[in-house]
């Protein structure tokens, strides 16, 4: 199987940076680290590919400082390394972002399957996924924990509030993976090496065909207008002294409010 | 854009009956409607025997439920369900369309948004209207700060999600007038290649913290998981439902079945107790619909403790097992009278 696993640099918790204008988070300036949800897409796209006698393309729509995470994804077991990187990108809501990737995978494809992590904990919004499948008018399965190649399709587990269901897919198709799927496996050392010889290509709007009113800030129709901290009343009850008698304390006040 | 108009929520059908969220999405769609002087419209697909929720959804305060039922529709297949309900925007036009978070929610509405090209604002808490040009102000927590972020649609609908447990339930409005229309979408939008083989419920071990009126929660201020332990203790004492922060879970003191906030679930309980817990906004947006929110911090300046109707400082690790036994004085204390 030929698979493409999208893989997202986010901000390392600590150093987010937001530009105050258009409040959308200015990438190039924070320390990046790879999204943890897709370090499980990433394993099971690997795991799949070494099943299948495959290659896995990660594929990254990030600013030029996200190139050192996909060699981490080359140590990790990817093949091909893709950043998708352009000013035109810049602030891309999940749309427009959906769109930049859809436009890599018509590029580099056919692929036989889309893996992507859960949801991202920068975004925290779980979309670019499914939107990707529409994009590119596949189908789409969320939240799947497993994966067992068949024949001509795939047994997928995917996780349910109240439990889970057993999905037979036929591909092409975009999957999104639980952080439940697996463990990932640790650098490979052999890889580590060769990570110097390994190319990461690069590619602008151009040069995958996107057409720019979809891409970035322009492309994206949602917008942030302001942000704002959250207000707490004031009408407080503060109770502070050695631990038994703020815990009798505490007591009676619940008992006084009916509340125990 | 004068084209669109109304409020449309999405209703989920479980399998057995309406899903909870969709009775929370009615009692705000309702509210947002009623601001905009305009109909609600819940859009439902779901297999023949989800008809009679069709009529039962009026009652809660809904205009019209677009209904397509077909045995097709019995399972959730992400592809089939998103080109009905792309099918029915088109056709109906609402200015808001609202879906739950749920996993059939947060599955549907992105594909959906990718159909027809529409933005999506995810995992919304609260939503405001902008009189002058109708606009909903959607509002969610923004990039793992100490800060909610507003934001605002180009494209109409106007879309989001909203996570279960964050809006009241709707109240049933005895008489209310309204109608079900079938919808029968193309012949193309059935076509899938996914099949649900199997469904599996989970073995239903725990409480369901959502619907708890006590919840006892704790963080990392707890230290180890010996002392969260604990907690199910005070839980059973005060008949409450244990609930956590996101690393605890993590770290496997608990499963995540337990996890308030953004990742995890909202909770509407009577009081809320919380033990070492910082209070960042990833955890309190799930916080909302708590009534008596009391903290316990060695840290005053910790956000919850802000955020708190009692703010209780002292060491979590001592204070627990100390409101243990005197609960269970207490309590005896009360049998004995
Ligand atoms: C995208 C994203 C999504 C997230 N989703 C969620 C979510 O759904 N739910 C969630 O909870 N978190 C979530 N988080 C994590 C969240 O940002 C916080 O990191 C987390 O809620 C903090 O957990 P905590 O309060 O247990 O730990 P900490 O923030 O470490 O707080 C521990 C607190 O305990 C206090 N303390 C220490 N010792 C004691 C003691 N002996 N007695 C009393 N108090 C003590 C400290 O003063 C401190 O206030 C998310 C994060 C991201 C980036
Ligand atoms: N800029 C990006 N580059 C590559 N993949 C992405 C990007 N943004 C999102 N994704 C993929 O989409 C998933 C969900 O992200 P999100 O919708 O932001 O929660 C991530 O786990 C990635 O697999």
């Amino acid at each position: 199987m030929r698979i493409m696993c999208c893989l997202k640099p986010v901000p390392k918790p600590g150093s987010v940076k937001v530009d105050p204008e258009t409040h959308t988070l200015k990438r190039e300036e924070s320390e990046l680290v790879l999204n943890p949800y897709d370090r499980y897409a990433l394993e099971a796209a690997v795991e799949l590919a070494e099943k299948t006698n495959g290659k896995v393309v990660a594929v990254s729509m990030a600013p030029p400082n996200a190139k050192d995470i996909l060699l981490e994804a080359f140590a990790f077991g990817a093949d091909e390394l893709v950043l998708l990187s352009d000013r035109a990108f810049a602030g891309a809501d999940t749309l427009a972002t959906s769109y930049t990737l859809a436009c890599a995978a018509k590029k580099l494809g056919p692929f036989d399957l889309i893996v992507c992590g859960k949801v991202s904990v920068d975004g925290e919004t779980a979309q670019v996924g499914p939107e990707l499948a529409a994009w590119l008018g596949l189908p789409s399965v969320t939240w799947v924990k497993d994966i067992k190649p068949l024949n001509d399709s795939l047994e997928l587990i995917r996780t349910r509030e109240f439990g889970e269901e057993k999905i037979k897919a036929k591909p092409p198709l975009v999957i999104t993976i639980e952080h439940e799927a697996n463990v990932p496996r640790p650098p490979s050392i052999k890889r580590l090496l060769k990570q110097d010889e390994v190319e990461v290509k690069i590619l602008s709007a151009g040069d995958i065909g996107a057409k720019e009113e979809y891409l970035g800030l322009n492309g994206s129709p949602t917008q942030v207008i302001d942000t704002f901290a959250p207000e707490y009343h004031g009408k407080r009850e503060i109770i502070s002294g050695p631990p038994e008698e703020v815990s009798e304390r505490l007591l009676s006040i619940l008992k006084e409010r009916g509340l125990i | 854009m004068e084209n669109y108009q109304g409020v449309a929520i999405f209703g989920e059908w479980t399998g057995r009956e309406i899903h909870e969220s969709t009775y929370e999405l009615l009692s705000e769609g309702r509210r947002l409607a009623d601001e905009l002087k305009t109909h609600l419209i819940v859009l439902l697909p779901g297999p023949p025997e989800a008809k009679e929720a069709a009529s039962e959804l009026i009652s809660y305060g809904a205009d019209k439920v677009i209904a397509t039922l077909d045995e097709r529709l019995n399972d959730f297949r992400d592809d089939i369900y998103a080109r009905i309900v792309a099918e029915k925007i088109e056709k109906y036009r609402p200015e808001i369309m609202l879906f739950p978070a749920t996993s059939l929610g947060q599955a549907l509405a992105p594909r959906v948004a990718g159909l027809l090209k529409l933005g999506l604002t995810a995992h919304c808490i609260a939503f405001e209207i902008r009189q002058e040009d109708r606009t909903l102000i959607q509002v969610r927590p923004s990039f793992g700060e100490q800060v909610m972020a507003r934001i605002i649609s180009r494209t109409r609908p106007q879309m989001a999600t909203v996570r279960p447990g964050v809006f009241p339930h709707a109240k049933k409005i005895e008489g209310y007038q309204g109608e079900i229309e079938i919808f029968r979408p193309s012949e193309e939008a059935f076509k899938s290649s996914l099949e649900v083989i199997e469904k599996r419920p989970k073995p239903k071990t725990d409480v369901d913290i959502t619907k708890a009126q006590v919840i006892v929660a704790g963080g990392l201020g707890l230290g180890s998981k010996e002392h969260f332990q604990k907690l199910f203790d005070l839980a059973e004492l005060l008949d409450g439902a244990v609930g956590a922060t996101r690393p605890v879970c993590h770290l496997g003191w608990i499963s995540e079945d337990h996890m308030i906030g953004v990742s995890g679930v909202s909770v509407r309980p009577k009081l809320y107790l919380g033990f070492g817990i910082s209070g960042s906004l990833h955890h309190t947006v799930g916080l909302q619909g708590v009534e008596t929110l009391v903290a316990i911090n060695i840290d005053e300046k910790a956000p919850l403790m802000k955020q708190a109707d009692i703010a209780v400082q002292g060491d979590a690790r001592e204070i627990l097992p100390l409101l243990i036994k005197k609960l269970k004085k207490l309590k005896s204390q009360r049998e004995n009278d």
